[in-house]
């Protein structure tokens, strides 16, 4: 295409070249065919006008030659008629007077008889005779005694004379200068020179240069051919001219000089005059003219061109950025079309994979129905391949929301510990199960509560965990760190950071710059037995950026990835309730040193002094010194996983030393279920789960506060008592009333039932002021729905018209949640009725 | 016939169900309520009446009563049914119906053939 589109370009630059020099060069050809045809007309006007100047002079010294001839015979006085002798003296004496050389009579025969002066010649006397027969008076040549060219005036007069009959004429002789100086013949500066020829060609009067006596020799020996046209071919033009009697114009070219020729016939003789004019003197001036035009013109065809070219490059430039564009555009297009294709294959498959499964197992529990055990495994799969299922749909539909810019935010208070236990127990059984190393750790977290949208905070470390769990292999180490700092937003907030590192397969450099993009998945051997959609990372990067947050990927291939999330999070409130342990002294054992100095700051803040050693060696002889300086710590924390000697292994030695009174807690990240009875058995009293915040350490080292308390806190915790506490169950469908009821009324509370909205608000509005605690508000109601329900309550006139509403509902959709909360309702659970998740939503509400 | 029986037979999990209702006691006791549920056939005539406001309502609690009970496959039909309901009818709520129609039928018999056994 491109290609197509150079080759135009430049087709059409040579074309365009070539017609604009054509143009410019046809018509600079043009103007100079002009020119010279102007030149041409310029030179015949003028040379007309010469010859005619010419001729004209000519005349009028022939005229008056010989007129002075004729005046001699007709003034001739009575006493000079009387005879020859007479007549003689009168003609020489008065012939002499006018100039006239000699003087002859002319004879009816052809003779000539002198008067006076020397015996003359005529060049052809036949001429001569007829001429004076006719009565005409001529100028012919003739040749003096010494054979020098004369010109003789030759009149026809009868004399009155006795003895002079037979005389017919009178012819004076002149010398040849008198015509020949009214001729251009020799002057050296004249442009133009003239020469008078007979009409067979033989010369006249000639200048200098001519050696030969015939003109027409002349003309073949020395003329070139010009235009096509023969010497030879001038001679019969002009011969032909020259009998017809027009005047005759033409170009010559002798010694390569051109000429232009005028040839006209001369009155009182039989003569032609010949004049020539150099071509060049004329030419000169216009032909500069002619090449400054032609300069001119292929000046400003050059201009144009370099224009043309100009523009056409720039033209080509442009096209060639233009194309260039498109071309990344339709690049761009296409990757992005073959990666949808691509994502759309793969999730195919995907999804056929568990689809078979749950197809396939569903046929083998179909037909063992009678075998429960076989039934029971194969369900086990189903529901295992359907959460699978879920979870790529899932995927799906979080970033269709994204693409269609439908995703929001519920922001609420969030316990970063509840996160992080949360996480750390769903990724608990896969790190076992992949063999895996697993720590997490936090550092100088001051601010436990934040504002934030827990659900999708979830859901980015769980991306990134469970892809940092499936990119490593077995035997690989996770870690998380959490770090608390200073946010440039304001003491309101505080900049969380979370790392995720792993030291897994690690992303090529052209992976890591596509891995935040949707539908994109490492394609290579690989990672091709490793499902998923290939939108975790997209979805993870598109919350991150609602939440105002930062990812950054460090990764190499073969040795691991690095991500790292920053997010701004709002502080929140801390509790009211202090949080004051016994002054205590502890031993903090962990391998990390940070850890140590943090989890000790920690402690500081709950009360507790502490100290902290890097290993299991170093624990032991630090608390045997403090045991011999009789100032046992209070407890101590171990960490399960520490080089050389474990936590178990150090426990044990510590046992030794200490005997059983002082509480040593194992802290891990791992799941300790499998460990815990050796644990116990090695003296460990108790488990804290990593990440150690504040609360976590206040809520695990409370126990051993007080004794007693511990038991009975611990009942609290499973059961929590609402006595006398009564709530309002607005739910339409009385099963589902029935269920509630049964579940609610086991942990004491009171419960009472409104089978639509209409009767929920009647009910309230009819009861005294604090009578209920709170209400349980199912949405999809008959009558009067959930929403509207909520917003009569809301604009009741009574002091508890802002008691709790939690909305109770089958749709768990972030959109109904958001609507629930607009209208007023404090909470959200989802249905089915989960007593543990009501009874947390309860004690946030209906706390003493 | 067990209660586990009877959940294996209608499609439910009776594990999740036993675990948020704490005792078998309740888990029978709203198993056999769930034949006395009107939903279902209010979710049919608004359906015959095209009242499918009405419908999607009965769907919906369906849905909540199954949520309740862990009738996974009811469940799964009639939350579709009530998605495909949401806003007015659509193509898909017809054959949707029919597989509720089926799956509570499954339940209906394994609750009665469960009730009979007990019973008798």
């Amino acid at each position: 295409m491109q290609n197509k589109i150079y080759r135009f370009l430049v087709g059409s630059l040579v074309v365009i070249c070539a017609v604009c020099v054509t143009v410019f060069g046809v018509l600079a050809s043009y103007l100079n065919r002009e020119n010279e045809q102007a030149i041409s007309q310029i030179g015949n006007i003028y040379m007309a006008s010469m010859n005619d100047r010419i001729s004209k002079h000519f005349e009028t010294m022939t005229d008056h030659r010989l007129e002075q001839m004729e005046t001699l015979t007709k003034t001739i006085p009575p006493a000079y008629r009387t005879g020859k002798e007479s007549l003689a003296e009168w003609l020489e004496y008065n012939g002499q007077a006018r100039g006239f050389d000699s003087v002859s009579y002319c004879h009816a025969d052809g003779s000539l008889e002198i008067i006076y002066g020397e015996e003359i010649r005529p060049y052809s006397s036949t001429t001569l005779l007829n001429a004076i027969e006719n009565g005409q008076n001529i100028v012919a040549v003739g040749y003096n005694g010494e054979g020098e060219q004369v010109i003789l005036a030759c009149v026809s007069v009868s004399v009155d004379v006795p003895g002079m009959e037979d005389c017919i004429g009178l012819v004076g002789e002149l010398p040849i200068s008198a015509i020949a100086d009214s001729l251009y013949l020799e002057d050296e500066d004249a442009l133009i020179y003239s020469f008078i020829i007979r009409k067979d060609g033989s010369f006249v009067v000639r200048n200098s240069d001519a050696v030969r006596s015939n003109y027409f020799d002349r003309v073949r020996a020395i003329y070139d051919d010009l235009d096509g046209q023969t010497p030879e071919e001038y001679i019969t033009e002009l011969e032909a001219a020259m009998q017809s009697g027009s005047d005759y114009s033409t170009m010559i070219q002798f010694n390569g000089e051109r000429r232009h020729m005028y040839c006209s016939s001369l009155p009182n003789s039989v003569w032609y005059l010949v004049t020539l004019m150099p071509y060049g003197a004329l030419n000169e001036s216009v032909e500069t003219l002619g090449t400054r035009s032609l300069t001119a013109a292929m000046g400003s065809c050059a201009v144009i061109l370099v224009i043309l070219l100009f523009v056409f490059l720039r033209y080509f430039a442009m096209n060639r950025t233009q194309m260039k564009e498109l071309e990344e555009a339709r690049q761009m297009a296409e990757e992005a079309s073959r990666s949808k294709s691509e994502f759309l294959s793969n999730m195919s498959h995907d999804i056929r994979t568990p689809m078979n499964a749950i197809v396939g197992m569903t046929a083998i529990a179909t037909t063992h129905i009678d075998d429960p055990q076989q039934v029971r495994n194969c369900l086990k799969k189903i529901t295992l391949s359907s959460k699978h299922l879920l979870g790529l749909i899932n995927d799906v539909l979080d970033m269709s929301k994204i693409e269609s810019g439908k995703m929001a935010l519920n922001v609420e208070l969030v316990s970063l510990r509840e996160v992080m236990d949360s996480i750390v127990n769903i990724v608990q059984p896969q790190v076992r199960a992949k063999h895996q190393k697993f720590n997490i750790s936090i550092y100088d977290i001051s601010s436990e509560n934040v504002h934030c949208d827990s659900v999708r905070l979830n859901q980015i470390l769980l991306n990134l965990l469970s892809n940092a769990i499936k990119f490593t292999p077995e035997g690989g180490s996770i870690q998380v760190v959490l770090h608390e700092e200073r946010s440039p937003k304001g003491d309101g907030y505080v900049r969380i950071r979370i790392q995720v590192q792993d030291t897994g397969i690690g992303m090529s450099e052209e992976f890591q710059a596509h891995i935040f993009e949707s539908f994109t998945r490492e394609d290579n051997k690989r990672v091709h037995r490793i499902e998923g959609t290939g939108l975790g990372m997209a979805i993870t990067k598109y919350i991150v950026d609602a939440m105002d947050g930062e990812i950054t990927l460090s990764s190499r291939l073969g040795e691991g990835s690095e991500f790292q999330v920053v997010l701004d999070l709002e502080r929140a409130e801390e509790r009211a309730e202090d949080m004051i342990l016994p002054d205590w002294n502890m031993l903090v054992v962990d391998d990390d040193r940070q850890l140590c100095e943090s989890t000790v700051d920690s402690l500081k803040s709950i009360g507790i002094r502490a100290d902290w050693v890097l290993d299991g060696e170093s624990a032991v002889r630090t608390v045997t010194q403090h045991h011999n300086r009789h100032a046992d710590y209070h407890v101590i924390l171990l960490d399960w996983k520490l080089p050389d000697m474990d936590g178990i292994q150090t426990a044990r030695a510590l046992r030794a030393q200490l005997g059983d009174d002082v509480p040593i807690l194992l802290m891990s990240a791992y799941d300790w279920t499998e460990i815990e009875e050796e644990a116990r058995a090695a003296g460990i009293s108790g488990f804290l789960m990593k990440p150690l915040f504040r609360s976590t350490l206040y809520y695990g080292l409370l126990p051993y506060a007080n004794e007693e308390e511990t038991q009975s806190k611990k009942k609290e915790d499973d059961t929590p008592s609402f006595c006398n506490k009564r709530l309002l169950v607005a739910e339409d469908n009385e099963l589902n009333w029935e269920i509630a009821y049964e579940l609610l009324q086991e942990i004491g509370l009171k419960l009472e039932w409104a089978e639509n909205g209409q009767i929920c608000v009647d009910m309230l509005r009819r009861s005294e002021p604090g009578y209920y605690d709170g209400i349980l508000m199912d949405i999809r109601m008959p009558v009067m729905n959930g929403y509207e329900a909520t917003d009569a309550i809301r604009a009741m006139d009574r002091p508890d018209a802002s008691l709790p509403i939690i909305a109770m509902t089958a749709d768990a959709y972030s959109e109904d949640i958001k609507r629930c909360l607009e209208h007023g309702m404090n909470a959200h659970v989802a249905k089915p009725i989960d007593l543990k998740e009501v009874v947390r939503v309860l004690k946030r509400y209906l706390g003493d | 016939m067990t209660l586990q029986d009877c959940y294996a037979a209608l499609g439910g999990n009776y594990a999740d169900v036993s675990a948020r209702l704490h005792s078998d006691r309740l888990v029978q006791k709203f198993l056999l309520k769930y034949l006395d549920d009107p939903s279902f056939q209010q979710l049919c005539t608004a359906m015959e009446e095209k009242d499918y406001e009405l419908a999607f309502r009965a769907a919906h609690t369906i849905k909540g009563v199954c949520q309740n009970l862990s009738f996974t496959q009811l469940l799964d039909s009639s939350s579709q049914l009530s998605d495909a309901l949401r806003h007015g009818w659509t193509p898909e709520a017809d054959p949707l119906l029919e597989r509720v129609k089926a799956d509570q039928m499954t339940v209906t018999a394994a609750i009665q053939s469960f009730r009979e056994e007990s019973e008798g």
